[in-house]
């Protein structure tokens, strides 16, 4: 029989997840990844991964995760799947445990589980601070095994620049570059999964790793593959607000018992541990007695936003609460948010066991993604396959915390089943497909980047990419107001004409890192318009979309999923049902019962 | 597993090898040697009775080179091989356990020398005779007596921080706090040998000899 | 008015490995919690050297910003460190960065550490499973083991212990103290524990354990606070006795 080929695209949870899976159906994988797979984003997880094990016998199920992820999410994603995940996930959590992930434990032996954002039970496991770091390197060794065995060959430090697509529009391949020769080549396979990870670079600044730019997204949106939900954006409410990054403090800072507050006089000008309880408000508390300090990232982050912007009740004035956690006994801090706590300390010079941290909101995490059908991770384009953060499948309007690395793993296992099914059971494989329809991709891509480095023009890339994060901050994340959405589409395509007047201050062709980055601007700005596009026509408020001129959830006309597509060289805007087939959409609210 | 797929590499053995016998024979030998020639700090004829008890010994010969000379000329050979195979930064990155690195060499080198010299000088000369009258006449040599003050101080440090070394090196100082204990039996050692070494050098040079009170008297 | 502060970097240059090496010093403006990958970003922005010459931006590894994921590893001031996490407040101007010195350089900061994934092959340094298919639950593991093990499974593939061992050089193919470590990892783990054998194996072969000659600069250079010391210390004892068993047995 023929051996089919499969190519993954990306090497954080979800692509080596999906690596492992074909290498186990015993067909060879070429894995792609610009930083090598051990240092991809998924290492900056904190907190940990959900699955409803009801280990602490507070009568958690399936179904309430179920629950609680689908009504998190304001009822935009399509529940069948959703379901699949809850009653995967303790699976995946097993799976985990096998593969050797040092997990914290009870004194039984057993996993510990701890409580996170937008639930009541404990239901999230989790490695010390750096559960994302431990669930990655256990795959990451993994597919290493599969790689000495010969199943899996890696190509770490190359970018994906395109699909390759045949006249049928079927997927054969993809086109890459090596970030050291730049030399462009193209690369055959019978199907392709993608699993390239979130884009807050387009925001500029946010808790994202540097290489999360949407960029291959972006360059598949603009060969056919939809594009759903794009502006779904979540905000996390506590960040470290920092010059070239904002770093993410962990919901568990919270879940372990951390309080959100403010001095109640705005005036206030004592250093924050003698300002007596009175004279504290904690704000979270007193507005969702229920849930408190544990309220979903949304609703705290516009709470946050509240307090400083309307109630003008930030600390000194500055866009900044207080996350305070000193009154948490020292060895439990050390023992369960030990890692956290060094971010700040590193990176802040202050010892957030003795004073209070200062956070602000900050852009974290991509709900929307490529299209994938509701069944097997496929996209509209034969071929090409999506999982983990780069697609849109589970998270509807807002993610739960620790949902989304078990989302990954989920998505890129069953991603790699039918990766490999389709691949079999494909009647001309891509090995018939015509040299020339690669050689003419290939060319393409080497031409784009000839003329970046011959053109002569005026435009720094890093200065459109700085103005691009700024405007896409203000208007997209938060609070969206029409006028101000308009104003920032307007906004790119100005940049994406100041785009091609960009001057390379580096024009050489061994690891030029400025070639790299100007590609991927070109598509950041595509991808920005999609978002703020998708936002402007979504008039209403769901999950971390909020219209303050349309306070309301409208499930009348809004309980639809956005479908961009590229047509005629521009994005168009299509929407289609969402299956709400097992939960029937109800109010969501956090400061009374559900 | 079977274990036929786990044969450690040569240089594996050499390397524990290379350990092992800065302990066994070179560290006890080390002990002994001192342990003997402090007699000159009872009297110069306790010192004549004891290096002659040792002189006479059965199968001489054979003793010396297998117990003493090939171990040592091992150690000292394969010494100076890891040390070229070694790139010292200590300039960079000036942490104690990097100093000890470096002085480790310095004075396994020192040792040699000096041990090589003292064999030629003691036992070569001499037939395997030496008496306590040779070793005093070359003590009045000042340049005798500088190396041998730099010899003794180095082969003790040497001593002490392999014993260190060993210890972390196979693992029978393993926690920190293990480390931090051996590093002060290997302190100990060092200094202890240090104090005996100069106590016996003195002795040579200015015929003196503390613990003559034990000789009964005369 | 006070001026502003400026902050001054130099910059060791190479465009290929086999290109010759150059400085080049900038002159930046200074920020609040300002680090050396926001230094080099500002160069990226504006690659003008302080004397006015025009250059390229610095080609450096990074991704995480957080020092969780290894790829900023470099020397600054002479020494090896991840430039996410140094802050200009800290460090004594004028600033040198240079590339790490053991791994093959690429282009200026930018260096190949391949060689320690490779390592971390030879030592099988993973949990053989039997497959992704539901298996149940895995092994029981006691706290006491949970509290040895995570600190050791921190290691974010830095190579600091690696640049900073006097041991590896271009004279051998010493590992390095982070795979040995792994080792000591996988070894404690009940299910990892079945190819204890193997793995030690690996590591007394060339390149391996015995290359140690316990200068301790590993566990001082390590971003992630990892008890390299120790955990070369046990590898150890389980290798000799091993070695010792195979020389016995046969
Ligand atoms: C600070 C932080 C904390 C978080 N904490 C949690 C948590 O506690 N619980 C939880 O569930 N979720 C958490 N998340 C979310 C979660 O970490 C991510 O959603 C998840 O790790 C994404 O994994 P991924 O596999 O989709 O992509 P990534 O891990 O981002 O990997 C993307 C991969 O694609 C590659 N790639 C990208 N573009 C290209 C290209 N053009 N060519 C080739 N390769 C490419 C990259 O090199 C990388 O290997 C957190 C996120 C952040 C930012
Ligand atoms: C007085 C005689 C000597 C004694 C008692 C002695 C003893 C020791 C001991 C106990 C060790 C520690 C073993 C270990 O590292 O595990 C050691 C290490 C060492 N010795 Fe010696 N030694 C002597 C002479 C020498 C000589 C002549 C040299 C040659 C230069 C030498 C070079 C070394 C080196 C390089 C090491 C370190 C090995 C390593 O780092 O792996 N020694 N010695
Ligand atoms: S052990 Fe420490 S220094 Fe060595 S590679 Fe790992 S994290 Fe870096
Ligand atoms: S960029 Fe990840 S460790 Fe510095």
């Amino acid at each position: 029989m023929r051996q089919p080929k499969i190519i993954v695209v990306g090497g954080g949870l979800a692509g080596l997840m999906a690596t492992i899976r074909v290498a186990e159906a015993g067909i060879p994988v070429d894995l792609f990844s610009i930083v090598p797979v051990k240092r991809s984003h998924s290492v900056c997880a904190q907190g940990g991964i959900n699955a409803a094990k009801n280990q602490k016998g507070e009568g958690d199920t399936v179904d309430k995760h179920f629950d609680d992820t689908i009504y998190g999410g304001d009822f935009l994603a399509n529940q069948p799947l959703v379901k699949r995940m809850c009653e995967a996930a303790p699976g995946i959590i097993d799976l985990l445990d096998r593969m050797g992930v040092m997990f914290n434990r009870t004194p039984e032996g057993l996993l510990d589980y701890r409580r996170f954002g937008g639930t009541l039970y404990h239901r999230t496991a989790f490695a010390g601070a750096t559960t994302g770091q431990q669930l990655l390197y256990a795959l990451d060794e993994q597919v290493r095994r599969h790689e000495a065995e010969g199943k899996v060959k890696k190509f770490e430090g190359a970018t994906f620049l395109s699909a390759v697509i045949d006249g049928g529009g079927v997927c054969r391949g993809i086109c890459a570059m090596d970030l050291r020769t730049m030399e462009v080549k193209t690369f055959t396979a019978d199907a392709v999964i993608f699993a390239t990870g979130g884009n807050g670079a387009i925001f500029g600044r946010s808790t994202n790793s540097v290489v999360c730019t949407g960029s291959a997204q972006a360059a598949l949106f603009q060969q056919g593959v939809d594009y759903a939900n794009g502006e779904f954006i979540q905000v996390h409410p506590t960040a470290i607000p920092g010059e070239d990054k904002l770093r993410l403090m962990s919901e568990s800072a919270r879940g372990e018992g951390g309080r959100v507050w403010v001095p109640r006089n705005p005036a206030e000008k004592r250093p924050p541990k003698s300002i007596p309880e009175a004279e504290r408000f904690y704000f979270l508390e007193e507005w969702y007695p229920k849930y408190g300090n544990l309220v979903p990232r949304d609703i705290a982050t516009r709470a946050i936003h509240r307090i400083v912007y309307q109630e003008k009740l930030g600390i000194d004035g500055q866009p900044a609460v207080y996350l305070d956690v000193t009154h948490i006994p020292r060895e439990t801090l050390d023992r369960k948010l030990e890692g956290i706590l060094e971010i700040y300390e590193k990176f802040l010079g202050v010892d957030p066991r003795v004073e209070p941290m200062k956070v602000f909101p900050a852009m974290h995490y991509t709900m929307g993604g490529i299209w994938v059908n509701g069944e097997d991770q496929a996209s509209n384009v034969p071929g090409i396959y999506a999982a983990g953060e780069c697609e849109y499948q589970y998270h509807g309007a807002n993610r739960l915390g620790a949902n989304s690395l078990v989302s990954c793993i989920f998505g890129g296992g069953i991603a790699g089943r039918a990766a490999v099914k389709y691949a079999k059971n494909l009647e001309n494989s891509a090995e018939s497909t015509p040299a020339a329809v690669f050689d003419g991709e290939r060319k393409r891509q080497e031409e784009k980047n000839h003329k970046l480095i011959n053109q002569d023009g005026s435009e720094n890339p890093i200065t459109i990419w700085r103005e691009l994060g700024q405007v896409m901050t203000e208007h997209v994340t938060v609070t969206r107001i029409n006028k101000d959405l308009e104003m920032t589409d307007g906004k790119i395509r100005a940049l994406q004409e100041r785009y091609k007047k960009i001057n390379l201050s580096d024009r050489t062709k061994w690891s030029n890192q400025t070639l790299n980055f100007a590609r991927e601007l070109e598509n950041m700005l595509v991808l920005a318009r999609v978002i703020t596009l998708g936002a402007l026509a979504r008039n209403e408020s769901r999950g971390a979309h909020y219209k303050p001129d349309y306070p309301d959830r409208d499930d009348a006309n809004w309980l639809k999923t956005t479908r961009a597509k590229w047509v005629n060289n521009d994005i168009q805007l299509t929407y289609e049902p969402v299956d709400i087939s097992l939960i029937k959409p109800r109010p969501r609210r956090y400061d009374a019962a559900k | 597993m079977s274990s036929t797929a786990t044969r450690p590499d040569t240089s594996y053995l050499l390397r524990k090898l290379h350990s092992f016998t800065g302990i066994l024979p070179v560290g006890a030998f080390l002990a002994e040697h001192f342990w003997s020639n402090s007699a000159a700090l009872v009297s110069a004829e306790k010192y004549n009775t004891v290096s002659q008890e040792l002189q006479t010994i059965p199968f001489r010969l054979i003793v010396e080179w297998a117990a003493i000379f090939l171990p040592m000329l091992f150690h000292g050979g394969y010494g100076i091989y890891i040390w070229l195979r070694g790139k010292s930064n200590v300039s960079a990155y000036p942490w104690v356990g990097n100093w000890l690195y470096v002085t480790q060499r310095y004075t396994g080198l020192i040792a040699f020398a000096y041990i090589g010299w003292h064999l030629y000088t003691e036992r070569w000369l001499t037939h395997g005779r030496s008496t306590y009258a040779n070793v005093a006449a070359d003590m009045r040599n000042p340049w005798y007596l500088t190396f041998f003050v730099v010899g003794v101080l180095a082969s003790s440090f040497h001593l002490g921080a392999g014993i260190w070394n060993f210890l972390c090196k196979w693992g029978l100082a393993a926690t920190v706090k293990a480390q931090q204990a051996a590093g002060r039996l290997g302190a100990l050692v060092g200094v202890a040998f240090s104090v005996v070494g100069i106590l016996i050098i003195i002795s040579f040079r200015y015929d003196w000899h503390p613990f003559s009170v034990y000789l009964p008297s005369k | 008015m006070a001026e502003t502060k400026q902050v001054i970097v130099k910059v060791k240059r190479q465009a290929g490995p086999k290109e010759a090496a150059r400085w080049e010093e900038f002159s930046l403006k200074w920020r609040p919690s300002m680090n050396v990958i926001i230094c080099l970003r500002d160069i990226a922005e504006n690659p003008v050297t302080r004397d006015g010459k025009k250059t390229t931006p610095v080609t450096y590894d990074s991704n995480c910003l957080e020092e969780i994921c290894g790829s900023c590893a470099m020397l600054i001031n002479g020494k090896a460190r991840m430039a996410c996490s140094a802050l200009v407040d800290q460090l004594e101007q004028p600033i040198r960065i240079e590339p790490m010195s053991k791994f093959p350089l690429v282009r200026d900061l930018a260096v190949d550490r391949q060689f320690m994934f490779e390592s971390l092959k030879r030592v099988k340094a993973w949990i053989p499973i039997d497959g992704t298919y539901n298996l149940g639950e895995g092994p029981r593991v006691s706290p006491e083991v949970q509290e040895k093990g995570y600190p050791l499974s921190n290691c974010i593939t830095c190579g600091n212990c690696l640049e900073v061992c006097p041991q590896v050089n271009e004279h051998n193919q010493f590992v390095g103290a982070a795979i040995i470590s792994q080792v000591r990892l996988f070894n404690m783990h009940p299910t990892g524990a079945m190819n204890k054998s193997e793995r030690i194996a690996a590591i007394i072969g060339p390149g391996g354990i015995q290359e140690c000659a316990n200068a301790q600069n590993c566990v001082h250079a390590c971003p992630k606070g990892i008890p390299l010391t120790e955990s070369i210390a046990e590898v150890n004892r389980d290798a000799w006795k091993q070695a010792l068993l195979s020389w016995l047995v046969g």
